[in-house]
């Protein structure tokens, strides 16, 4: 999709910003002005993965599977949603690198889990399916607007061990949970090969607004999990203000944790930015830049609730 | 109040519903092991739980069964998630009548099964619900599961993970 000169040039002002931290900078940006591939998951509550790939074979849909998660798949068709599959909710659609926090929290059958900000909900399906459908995931949503399109594909997918609710994320009621995910709301600067006008609207007033919201999220997603529980906190942004900036105002609640995922190339976090000391544990953050793994851009931090925590 | 969290739903009884399944379609009751049925409205909902954990809740699992009708019809969802372990009441369509299906056509066609709700197939995965009567097979695929002709089709058609721009996905 082309960009207007004038956004185009304003985005790649905006992203100056990041030149001393991304590695091989022109590269990300002339990834960043490239369209994203299409991605589908196979959903196993519904279909496996050699039922699914028979039916794109005998439907002649070219397709090539992730080197890092066996369930998704890059397919070579422009509509995905004019897929019989599709309504038959054996995939969604759904961006590679947002198939990775789920895979990071790691939910278990039986377990209860929390999707702070669920909408549209394929992270949410994407741990049913994880979870075999047993246990509860509770997906979460402050937009009354965005609860009809999370609702329509939670039914689609078959996750029926999800319960949907419109709190606002920062006074959750109480309850204990054995893991977390807190996908924030952010400035979406990992989207731009989507929604190229992205960018524009980012700054870093913008940034740090949306920062004192994350914390109070991911905050109280901690004290909502048990002690010792995981808790994944991710973004679709670069913007440090809103990856490390926020996760260093956590570690009284919780510590980092390293955590690897094979086939799938990433940065580490940053242990400082703009003057801002974040900590040396912030290394064990991970940033995935569009160039990488030809991918949107992503932020992902994996916590761990203290035992004891100072609340 | 926790207590308001069920609001309006209703815990029915699992046998009632378990029995349904296993009358019209031959499934087996192992396949709804661990899961609960609620009654809100005219509607009946599966969820994994026995109970309801003590939310304002938007919804819980999903919808299963419409009571509106007698008999009571299936969701299309539910068949899509049961209906692979329907043993009769099955009808399995071919890629021209299964595109047909999908656009919202009635289908011309004598099966060996009951006359009423059936599971709707293509090679063996489920498409959705239908309604047979001697003859003809009517699409029961709630709209927004309809495929329609790219001039017809809806500008925005529904893609998720689309809809958004600020945050996931």
């Amino acid at each position: 999709m082309p960009i207007s000169i004038h956004s185009s040039h304003m985005a790649s002002e905006h992203l100056e910003r990041y030149r001393d931290i991304i590695p091989d900078f022109d590269a990300f940006l002339d990834s960043m002005s490239r369209p994203l591939p299409v991605t589908v998951r196979i959903n196993t509550l519904k279909t496996s993965a050699p039922e699914l790939l028979s039916r794109l074979d005998r439907a002649g849909v070219g397709y090539e599977r992730m080197r890092w998660y066996p369930l998704g798949l890059r397919l070579d068709v422009e509509k995905p949603g004019r897929l019989m599959e599709f309504h038959m909710g054996l995939i969604h659609v759904q961006e590679e690198i947002s198939m990775l926090p789920p895979v990071v929290l790691d939910p278990l059958p039986g377990e209860r889990i929390l999707d702070l900000c669920a909408a549209p909900g394929g992270k949410a399906a994407q741990m049913s399916m994880q979870m075999s459908n047993r246990g509860l995931i509770v997906a979460n949503d402050s937009s009354s607007a965005r609860i009809v399109p999370l609702r329509a594909n939670l039914e689609r997918l078959g996750a029926v061990n999800t319960i949907v609710t419109s709190y606002d994320g920062r006074r959750f009621p109480e309850y204990t949970f054995d893991r977390a995910l807190v996908d924030a709301p952010c400035s979406s600067e990992g989207t731009a090969r989507r929604h190229p006008g992205v960018i524009s609207r980012c700054s870093v007033k913008r940034s740090m607004d949306l920062q004192s919201l994350q914390v109070s999220l991911l905050r109280r997603a901690i004290q909502l999990t048990k002690p010792g529980g995981v808790v994944v906190y991710s973004t679709c942004t670069f913007a440090p203000e809103e990856n490390e900036g926020v996760v260093s105002r956590v570690l009284d609640l919780a510590d980092v944790e390293s955590f690897t995922v094979p086939g799938l190339r990433s940065s580490p976090g940053l242990p400082s930015w703009n003057g801002n000391d974040y900590g040396e544990e912030l290394v064990k953050c991970r940033r995935y830049y569009p160039h990488e793994n030809d991918t949107g851009g992503f932020f992902v931090a994996k916590l761990r609730r203290r035992l004891s925590a100072g609340e | 109040m926790s207590r308001s969290s069920a609001e309006g739903f209703q815990p029915v009884n699992k046998d009632t519903v378990v029995s349904m399944w296993r009358e019209r379609f031959g499934i087996s009751e192992d396949v709804f092991k661990g899961f609960g049925f609620f009654r809100r409205g005219r509607m009946i909902w599966a969820f994994s739980l026995p109970e309801i954990p003590p939310f304002r809740c938007e919804s819980i699992g999903m919808r299963v069964i419409s009571m509106r009708e007698s008999p009571w019809k299936p969701t299309t969802y539910a068949l899509q998630l049961w209906g692979r372990h329907a043993r009769k009441n099955v009808i399995d369509l071919n890629d021209e009548m299964a595109r047909r299906f999908f656009a919202g056509e009635s289908l011309e066609l004598r099966a060996q099964v009951e006359r009423g709700y059936v599971v709707v197939t293509h090679m063996g995965s489920v498409i959705g619900c239908g309604l047979y009567t001697p003859g003809k097979l009517i699409s029961q695929l709630p709209r927004e599961r309809r495929i329609l002709d790219d001039q017809n089709a809806p500008e925005h058609h529904a893609q998720p993970g689309d809809t958004q721009q600020d945050g996931t996905e």
